[in-house]
């Protein structure tokens, strides 16, 4: 059955009320996406689907490939990310290049590359630990098997995923063992957890999903959406069952900013994971959503970071 | 007085065994594992089923075995038992927060001192039942008021010595709420066509079934193709995951222009500020701090 996201939203508005189902916010015009053309001490050019776009490099920015970078470690040809300075969108605040996530759960390990199932609506991702990033790796995810959870912000290199930072702490037990959710006894009109982020383009940047706003959400009703092959599980965090198509409110509980988005996919991957982001000090537990990752940003994310605190409102 | 208080325990005996057993089956949360959770993960699952059906097999024998072979059965759960209380004396000094796993998740609260007597006592009843010349079964159809006496005494120690019962009880007074409840699909159209806007909007539908469902916490939204005044309309339906078929909203919103038509039931529709913002309430904005 095709799926007709913009109506379904906008008839759920029309039976329970606007409130219920806000209109998604636009994109973010101080988060630009793009191909890098070319990078000099003081200026940055971006190719975007609107056109070229150039930013300036103040002292204060800050360069990101793998680890904080200066300008020589960028080259014309790669995927980048700028959030532009708040007071001044003609100023790069932070540039990204490459950046890559993969979260889910390890079904492979073989010749010291992982191979990782990150939902049944995705392809599986091959995963290499470079030697400089292998402590830091093992340090959060002590079993690098099959059956595990595996949550790591690295590099994209010619479609191989180079795993780089740890962004969440391996629970020590497979998934067939994840605790059930505790019965839940209120009505979970909102929530509080954990965010995080995919990238629906997986780092192509001239792919129209690279700047795609929204979220991939760990609740869809499974008679409606999930479809042949679903792997959903029930969500450590109360979360109301929502459709592709429907729409939340979303909070950052440590910046404040907020936004309505839409659910464009099913975070079948995060709904494994019931840990707490420490980027705030929040002690709620459970991933609310998997936002994509213009929105991660332009909702005050750091995508090196993982994750952020956040609230979600469903009317 | 002793036999029939004998007699009365191969039924206490076989009915917790098979308590535990379809328990152990049937529920698989990691904090009613017990012992079971002190092995390597991949033991686990195997050796829960194996606890389960060796407990399945006792009861059943008890319940049916007399003589020779039924003492040994006797035999067999007293040792059980007695292996139980020891393990479980030594997963509360392992693992303080592990529930003991005795009724599968039911039984996740940590290990204390009840649950161990209570495997004391069934021990003590195992044992106590070695020597008796009838079955379970004979025992049972055989059984008068004094047996019922005895039951329903011993039914309310083990019952003070039963954590799970407090599990049982949260679990039966405390529903999912709507917005989290799985529903099955076929459930929402037996409650879409049982109402009065399904009858009234019938001829207006020209699909057999629906183009689209999706769920919005609450609510399940089933949506037909239909034809009304010469036009292709859509014909929405908003039915509550909860409630009767009262609670049923319908809208008819024209195929081409998504302009509402008509709407039925209690429906909100856009106010003046969703309008405005094309449908959002809360007018603000985007990613500004609040």
């Amino acid at each position: 059955m095709p799926v007709d996201t913009r109506e379904r939203r906008r008839l759920t508005a029309a039976l329970l009320g606007g409130g219920t189902a806000p209109v998604p916010d636009e994109p973010d015009p101080g988060v630009v996406r793009g191909t890098l053309v070319d990078i000099g001490p003081h200026l940055i050019s971006v190719a975007t689907p609107q056109g070229e776009e150039r930013f300036v490099l103040a002292e204060d920015s800050v360069l990101w490939r793998g680890r904080v970078a200066d300008v020589t470690e960028l080259s014309p040809g790669q995927d980048v990310i700028v959030r532009t300075h708040p007071d001044n969108r003609w100023v790069a605040q932070r540039v990204w290049s490459g950046l890559a996530r993969v979260t889910g759960v390890i079904v492979a390990e073989e010749d010291g590359l992982l191979e990782v199932d990150t939902g049944h609506d995705r392809r599986n991702s091959v995963v290499a630990i470079p030697y400089r990033s292998s402590g830091r790796i093992q340090v959060r995810h002590p079993i690098l098997k099959p059956g595990y959870l595996f949550d790591a912000v690295g590099l994209d290199k010619d479609g191989e995923f180079q795993a780089m930072i740890p962004v969440s702490s391996q629970p020590p037990y497979p998934v067939a063992e994840t605790p059930r959710r505790p019965a839940v006894r209120r009505r979970p009109t909102t929530v509080s957890g954990t965010v995080g982020w995919y990238d629906p383009a997986e780092g192509r940047s001239g792919d129209p999903l690279a700047t795609a706003t929204g979220a991939a959400y760990p609740a869809l009703d499974r008679s409606a959406d999930c479809g042949p092959g679903c792997d959903q599980v029930t969500s450590c965090a109360p979360l109301p069952l929502l459709s592709i198509g429907t729409s939340f409110r979303l909070r950052n509980d440590c910046t404040g900013r907020s936004a309505a988005l839409q659910v464009i996919a099913c975070g079948s991957a995060t709904a494994r994971f019931c840990d707490r982001c420490a980027t705030c000090g929040s002690e709620e537990r459970g991933r609310i959503a998997q936002l994509t990752l213009t929105s991660f940003i332009a909702l005050g994310g750091l995508p090196e970071a993982g994750c952020f605190n956040a609230t979600l409102t469903v009317g | 007085m002793i036999d029939v208080v004998r007699e009365i325990q191969l039924l206490v005996l076989a009915v917790m065994l098979l308590l535990g057993a379809a328990a152990k089956f049937t529920d698989r949360s990691i904090n009613g594992q017990g012992p079971a959770g002190l092995l390597p993960v991949r033991f686990h699952r195997p050796v829960a089923l194996l606890h389960g059906g060796t407990e399945a097999a006792l009861a059943v024998g008890l319940l049916v075995l007399k003589g020779q072979p039924g003492n040994i059965v006797r035999g067999a759960t007293a040792l059980m038992f007695v292996l139980a209380v020891v393990t479980l004396i030594q997963l509360r000094k392992r693992d303080p927060e592990m529930g003991c796993g005795c009724f599968g998740g039911l039984s996740s609260e940590p290990v204390g001192w009840r649950t161990i007597t209570r495997a004391g006592l069934l021990a003590v009843a195992a044992v106590s039942t070695v020597g008796l010349p009838v079955s379970g079964v004979t025992a049972l159809l055989g059984s008068a008021s004094a047996h019922a006496i005895v039951l329903g005494a011993e039914i309310v120690v083990l019952g003070a010595l039963s954590p799970e019962l407090k599990e049982i009880a949260f679990r039966l007074t405390h529903r999912t709420p709507c917005e989290l409840r799985q529903v099955p699909l076929r459930r929402t159209m037996a409650r879409l066509r049982a109402s009065d806007l399904w009858e009234s909007n019938r001829a207006t539908i020209t699909s057999a079934e629906p183009v689209d469902l999706w769920r919005h916490g609450c609510w399940r939204f089933v949506r037909f193709a239909g034809r009304r005044n010469g036009r292709d309309v859509d014909v929405v339906f908003g039915v509550p995951i909860t409630g009767g078929k009262s609670g049923v909203r319908a809208v008819i919103v024209d195929a081409e222009t998504g302009t509402t038509l008509v709407g039925f039931g209690e429906v909100a529709g856009l106010s003046r500020s969703d309008r405005a913002r094309g449908g959002d309430g809360a007018a603000r904005a985007p990613y500004e701090a609040v």
